[in-house]
C-alpha cells in the first residue's frame, strides 16, 4: 500500500528536473530518496512496535506529504535558502528535517501514548498553557504581513498558533465530553432558542472571547476562523444541536464583520476578496496571480517546473505557504488539485471514523477535533485561494511549507493512530474473553 | 449518539469539499478563457516575450508589423508610422495598444480563430500558432493622406460608404513604434523621447480626439431637420437676412455670423445657407427641430456614446462625441435654446471625433444607412518569412455588418444634392471648391462636402475641418467618403478641404487603376 504511492515521489522528483534542466536523467535523488526512506521506516517502527492504529493514516500522509515534497523540491530554486536549524538550506532540505522531526513526534505520540489520562485530566491546564502561549505571542510575537504569527527563539522561529490549535482541540474534547448531555438537554429558553445553563456556557464564551482576541491583536483571520470552526464542529458532534453552530456562525459574521470595521487590515482583506481584479497590481495581486495560475493550469496542468507563480510577477509571496496549493492547480491541472482534495477527504473520512469506532466520549470528542482541524484546514486556505471565502494566511496541511505546521499536523496523527489503536486492542479484550473462554 | 452526529457531519464535510471542487472547475476550466485574456496575467506577458506573434498587412498584402526572434526574445517592428495609431504597438514594457491589443490573443496564438481548433489545441496542450492579419486600409492611401497633413497636427479617416471598412486612417503627428515594441532595455528612453515631442505623437486623433466640429455640424443638422420634417429644402427664414449682420438673439445670447464676404445676405434655403455656410440660418433650422429630436438624432448619428470599429468582438474603441455636456458617458439635455442654436452650427458644446463624422459624410453617401466600420479584413495562416507576402491560406474573412438606418433614402438624397452644391454650387465653390475632385485630375465626377471652421477662441487659429464623399452625380455610387481635420489649420477651405479633395482623388485614381 504504502511502496507504490511512496513512488509518486521520485517520480516526481525527475519529472521536475527533466522539466527544468531539459535533460533525460533523473537528476539528484538525495531528498526523495530520504523521504521514501524516512516514510518506510516510520511505518515499520509502528508495526514492529505492535500499533494497531487505522493503517491508511500512514500512507495517505505520506502520500499528500509526498505532493508536497515534490512541489516544494520544485520550488526550491526560484526561492533561495532560508535559515533554519541555524544553517543556511533550501526549502525542500529544511521541510525533510521538519518532515524528520515530526514523524519522530508523531511516533512517540502513537506508540508513547498509552494512556490519555494526561490529556484528559489536565484539560485546564492545558487550556491554560494554551492561553498562555496565546498572550505571550501577542506581547512579543513577531509580526509577518500584517499578523502577529511568530515567535523566534534564537534561530528557530515557530508559530504558537499550530500547537495553541491542539491545545484547544484537547481542551474542548475533554470539557465537552463531560458535560455533553447537559448541553444537549439545555433547559434554559431564550425566544425560540433553548441555552445551556450559564455556568456551563461561560468555558464556551471563553472560547469566543479567545478567538476574537487572535482576530483582534493577533489580526490573523485565518486562524480565528479555524479555531471557532473546529469548535463549533466539536460543539455540533458532541451535541447534535444545528442551532448552537448557526448562533455561533452569525456571532462570528458580526465579529469579523466589527473588526472590518475597526481594523483597516481586515477590511482591506474584505475588498480585496469581493473585487481583486479592481486592483490587480495592489490589494488584489494576491488574489489575481493565485486565480491566473489555477486559470493557466486548466484541466491537465502545465506540468511540473511550468508555475509562472514564483516568478512572474517577482513579487508574489507565500508560493510555498499559503499558496501552494494554486501552484497544484496550475501544474498539476484540476484534475492533480482534485485528486489532492480527495485525498485530504479520505484522510478526514479515516478520521471520523477512528472517531465513530472511539472506546470512550473523550477520545471520540478527540478524534472529531483532531480530524477537523485537518479538514477545515484544508477547506479554508483551498476557498480562500480560490476566492470562495476571503483569503486567510493558512498552511495547507502536509503540503505548505513550514516546520510548525508540520510537527502539529504529525502530532494529531500520532494522537489519532494512538487513540485507534486502543480501540482497536480494546475491541479485542472485549471480543477475547467470549470467545476463547476461560 | 457521537456516532450519528459524526456521520452528520461527514455529509456536511463532503457538501464542504464538493463547493471547493465547485471552485476549481470555475477557475480553471469555465472562466479560464477569461483570466487567460487579460493583460495583466504573466502567461500573457511571458507569451509576448518569447512567443513568434502574427504579422499585419494592408489590404494589398503590404507588411505593416511583424515579429522576428532575437537571442529567444520576440523583438516586433513597424514599417510605416502612419500606421502607428491604428495598429498600435505590442511592447514588452508597456503592455499593448490599438489592433496589438484589439487582436491580442490572435495575434500571439493564445486563441485560435476556431473554437474547435483551440479546443483540441487545450487538450493537446498544443502551442497554438499564432494568425497573420490583413486590413482593410490600403498602405498607398494612408501613406498618401499622411503627407497630405505633413507637419502639422490632425486626423483623416476614409471609409467605403458602402461597406463600412476603413480605407484609410491617420493621425499626425505620428512616431515609430519599433524603439518602443523592441528591445526593453531601451524602451523606457525611447518612450520618453516621443513624450518630449511637441504636438502629443502619442494620442490617436482619429478615436480619441475631442474637437468643436464647426460647420460640418450643419449636415448632421440638416439631416436631422428634413428627416423629422421641420424643413424642407425650399424653407426660408424671413428675418434670416437682416440676422446676418445684426445677429440672431436667442434667449439673450447673440448669435453672430462668420464673414461672409464676398457673398452679400439674401433670402436663403437650405442649398444656399449650406453653400455659404450660415450660422444663422441654421440657428433657426436648429430651434425648429426642437432639443429633444436634436438629441434623438443625434445618437442615431452615433452621437453620445462610444463607437467601435470592428469586426466585433475585438474592436478599436472611439470616444464618445457629444453634443452637449457631457452627463455619466452620455450626453446631457440641453441647457437652453441658446444652446440648441449654437450646436446646430457645431458650437457650444459639440466635441466630436474624426471618426464619428466620417460616419457622418458615410451615412448621406449610403443613402441613410450608417455603415459599421471594420478594419481587419481577413486572418490568415502565419507565415514564418512575413517579407514575402502574407499566406494564401486564409483562416477567417470578415463580412461587412448591415449597418443601421439613420435617415430615409429621400433626407438622404436632399442632404446630399445640398452637399454636392456646397463644393461645386456657384457660391459653395467660392468656399469649399478645393474639396472637389476635379481639382486633382479626377474628372467627371461629382463631390460632396462641407468645410467646418471650429472657433476657438480670439487668440487661437480656428481648426480646419472638411467631411465629404465621392462620386456624388446623379445616381453614382459614392466609393469613399472622408473627415480631416488639420489642428489651427485656419479655415475650413484653406486647409482641410484640399486636403480631402486630394484624398477623394487619390482613391478614385487607385480604383481607376485597377486598385
Amino acid at each position: 500500500m504504502l511502496l507504490p504511492l511512496l513512488l509518486l515521489v521520485p517520480v516526481g522528483f525527475a519529472a521536475t528536473h527533466i522539466a527544468t534542466s531539459g535533460r533525460a536523467d533523473l537528476g539528484p535523488m538525495q531528498v526523495a530518496a530520504v523521504y521514501v526512506v524516512m516514510m518506510l521506516a516510520a511505518h515499520f517502527v509502528l508495526v514492529a512496535s505492535g500499533n494497531r492504529g487505522d493503517p491508511l493514516l500512514l500512507p495517505l500522509v505520506a502520500t499528500i506529504g509526498g505532493v508536497g515534497i515534490v512541489l516544494l523540491n520544485r520550488l526550491s530554486p526560484d526561492l533561495g535558502e532560508t535559515a533554519a536549524f541555524g544553517l543556511d538550506l533550501d526549502l525542500v532540505t529544511t521541510q525533510i528535517l521538519w518532515f524528520g522531526v515530526g514523524m519522530v513526534a508523531m511516533l512517540a505520540v502513537a506508540i508513547g501514548l498509552r494512556d490519555d489520562r494526561v490529556l484528559r485530566h489536565y484539560k485546564y491546564s492545558w487550556a491554560l498553557a494554551g492561553i498562555a502561549l496565546l498572550v505571550f505571542t501577542f506581547l512579543f510575537g513577531t509580526e509577518v504581513n500584517g499578523a502577529k504569527l511568530w515567535i523566534y527563539l534564537g534561530p528557530i522561529g515557530f508559530q504558537p498558533g499550530e500547537f495553541i490549535k491542539l491545545v484547544l482541540v484537547v481542551f474542548i474534547a475533554g470539557y465537552l465530553a463531560e458535560h455533553r448531555t447537559l448541553l444537549r438537554d439545555a433547559v434554559w429558553r431564550l425566544g425560540p432558542i433553548r441555552i445551556p445553563p450559564l455556568p456551563y456556557l461561560l468555558p464556551m464564551l471563553a472560547i469566543f472571547v479567545i478567538v476574537m482576541g487572535v482576530v483582534v491583536f493577533g489580526k490573523d483571520l485565518g486562524t480565528a476562523l479555524l479555531f471557532f470552526g473546529i469548535f463549533l464542529t466539536m460543539l455540533f458532534v458532541a451535541t447534535g444541536r444545528r442551532s448552537y453552530v448557526l448562533v455561533g456562525l452569525l456571532l462570528f459574521l458580526g465579529g469579523s464583520f466589527a473588526a472590518s470595521r475597526l481594523f483597516e487590515h481586515v477590511a482591506r482583506r474584505i475588498d480585496a476578496w469581493i473585487n481583486p481584479f479592481a486592483d490587480p497590481s495592489g490589494a488584489g495581486y494576491q488574489t489575481v496571480q493565485s486565480l491566473y495560475a489555477f486559470g493557466r493550469g486548466g484541466l491537465f496542468g502545465e506540468g511540473l517546473g511550468q508555475s509562472l507563480l514564483p516568478t512572474a510577477g517577482g513579487r508574489f509571496f507565500g508560493v510555498e505557504t499559503d499558496f501552494i496549493f494554486a501552484v497544484v492547480g496550475e501544474e498539476l491541472g484540476a484534475i492533480g488539485a482534485f485528486a489532492l482534495l480527495a485525498l485530504m477527504m479520505t484522510l478526514v473520512f479515516r478520521g471520523l471514523r477512528i472517531a465513530i469506532l472511539a472506546r470512550d466520549d473523550f477520545s471520540a470528542m478527540l478524534a472529531v477535533g483532531l480530524t477537523v482541524s485537518l479538514g477545515l484546514q484544508t477547506l479554508i486556505i483551498a476557498a480562500g485561494v480560490l476566492k470562495l471565502i476571503p483569503l486567510t494566511g493558512i498552511t495547507f496541511p502536509f503540503v505548505s511549507y513550514g516546520g510548525s505546521s508540520l510537527l502539529a499536523s504529525f502530532l494529531a496523527i500520532g494522537l489519532l493512530l494512538s487513540i485507534s489503536h486502543r480501540s482497536a486492542a480494546g475491541a479485542d479484550a472485549d471480543v477475547a474473553p467470549t470467545g476463547g473462554g476461560p | 449518539m457521537i456516532g450519528t452526529n459524526v456521520r452528520r457531519l461527514a455529509l456536511y464535510l463532503i457538501l464542504s469539499f464538493a463547493i471547493v471542487s465547485g471552485g476549481l472547475t470555475w477557475w480553471q476550466v469555465i472562466d479560464a478563457p477569461t483570466l487567460a485574456a487579460r493583460q495583466d496575467n504573466p502567461e500573457v506577458i511571458a507569451a509576448r516575450r518569447t512567443m513568434p506573434r502574427g504579422s499585419i498587412y494592408d489590404a494589398n498584402g503590404r507588411l505593416l508589423a511583424s515579429t522576428r526572434l532575437v537571442a529567444g526574445l520576440s523583438r516586433r517592428s513597424y514599417q510605416d508610422a502612419a500606421f502607428t495609431h491604428v495598429i498600435g504597438y505590442a511592447s514588452l514594457r508597456f503592455g499593448t495598444t490599438g489592433l496589438e491589443r484589439a487582436w491580442d490573443d490572435v495575434l500571439s496564438g493564445r486563441a485560435d480563430p476556431n473554437p474547435l481548433t483551440d479546443l483540441v489545441n487545450d487538450i493537446l496542450a498544443r502551442q497554438p500558432t499564432p494568425s497573420d492579419m490583413t486590413l482593410t486600409i490600403d498602405q498607398r492611401l494612408q501613406d498618401f493622406a499622411a503627407a497630405q497633413l505633413g507637419a502639422d497636427a490632425g486626423a483623416v479617416v476614409a471609409i467605403d460608404p458602402r461597406t463600412g471598412a476603413i480605407l484609410a486612417m491617420t493621425s499626425t503627428p505620428s512616431f515609430d513604434a519599433t524603439p518602443i515594441a523592441g528591445d526593453p532595455g531601451t524602451a523606457g528612453d525611447a518612450m520618453a523621447r516621443i513624450q518630449d515631442r511637441p504636438g502629443n505623437p502619442l494620442v490617436d486623433r482619429d478615436r480619441q480626439g475631442h474637437y468643436t466640429p464647426g460647420s460640418i455640424m450643419k449636415i448632421v443638422t440638416a439631416a436631422a431637420a428634413l428627416d423629422s420634417g421641420a424643413i424642407t429644402p425650399q424653407t426660408t427664414f424671413a428675418d434670416q437676412p437682416r440676422q446676418e449682420t445684426e445677429g440672431f438673439v436667442v434667449q439673450g445670447f447673440r448669435v453672430l455670423e462668420h464673414d461672409l464676404s464676398p457673398v452679400q445676405p439674401a433670402l436663403w434655403p437650405l442649398s444656399e445657407a449650406l453653400q455659404v455656410s450660415s450660422n444663422i440660418f441654421f440657428a433657426h433650422v436648429g430651434l425648429e427641430v426642437g432639443s429633444e429630436t436634436y438629441l434623438d438624432y443625434a445618437r442615431r448619428f452615433g452621437f453620445c456614446a462610444p463607437l467601435a470599429i470592428g469586426p466585433a468582438p475585438r474592436v478599436l474603441s472611439v470616444a464618445a462625441s457629444f453634443v452637449t455636456a457631457e452627463q455619466d458617458g452620455d450626453c446631457a439635455d440641453f441647457s437652453d435654446r441658446a444652446e440648441l442654436a449654437q450646436a446646430s452650427f457645431g458650437q457650444g458644446r459639440v466635441a466630436v471625433t474624426p471618426v464619428e463624422m466620417a460616419l457622418v459624410a458615410a451615412t448621406i453617401a449610403n443613402d441613410g444607412v450608417m455603415p459599421e466600420p471594420y478594419v481587419v479584413r481577413d486572418l490568415r495562416a502565419h507565415v514564418n518569412r512575413p517579407g514575402n507576402g502574407p499566406s494564401d491560406r486564409i483562416l477567417e474573412t470578415y463580412q461587412p455588418g448591415g449597418g443601421a438606418r439613420v435617415v430615409s433614402s429621400q433626407t438622404a438624397a436632399q442632404v446630399r444634392r445640398a452637399m454636392v452644391d456646397a463644393v461645386q454650387g456657384e457660391l459653395g465653390r467660392l468656399y469649399a471648391g478645393a474639396g472637389a475632385v476635379s481639382n486633382y485630375g479626377i474628372s467627371g465626377v461629382s463631390t460632396a462636402g462641407k468645410t467646418g471652421t471650429a472657433e476657438l477662441g480670439p487668440d487661437t487659429p480656428p481648426h480646419s475641418w472638411f467631411i465629404g464623399f465621392a462620386p456624388a452625380q446623379g445616381a453614382a455610387t459614392p466609393a469613399i467618403a472622408v473627415a480631416v481635420i488639420v489642428e489651427s489649420g485656419g479655415s475650413g477651405s484653406g486647409r482641410a478641404a484640399p486636403v480631402g479633395g486630394a484624398v477623394m482623388a487619390e482613391w478614385l485614381r487607385l480604383q481607376q487603376n485597377g486598385g
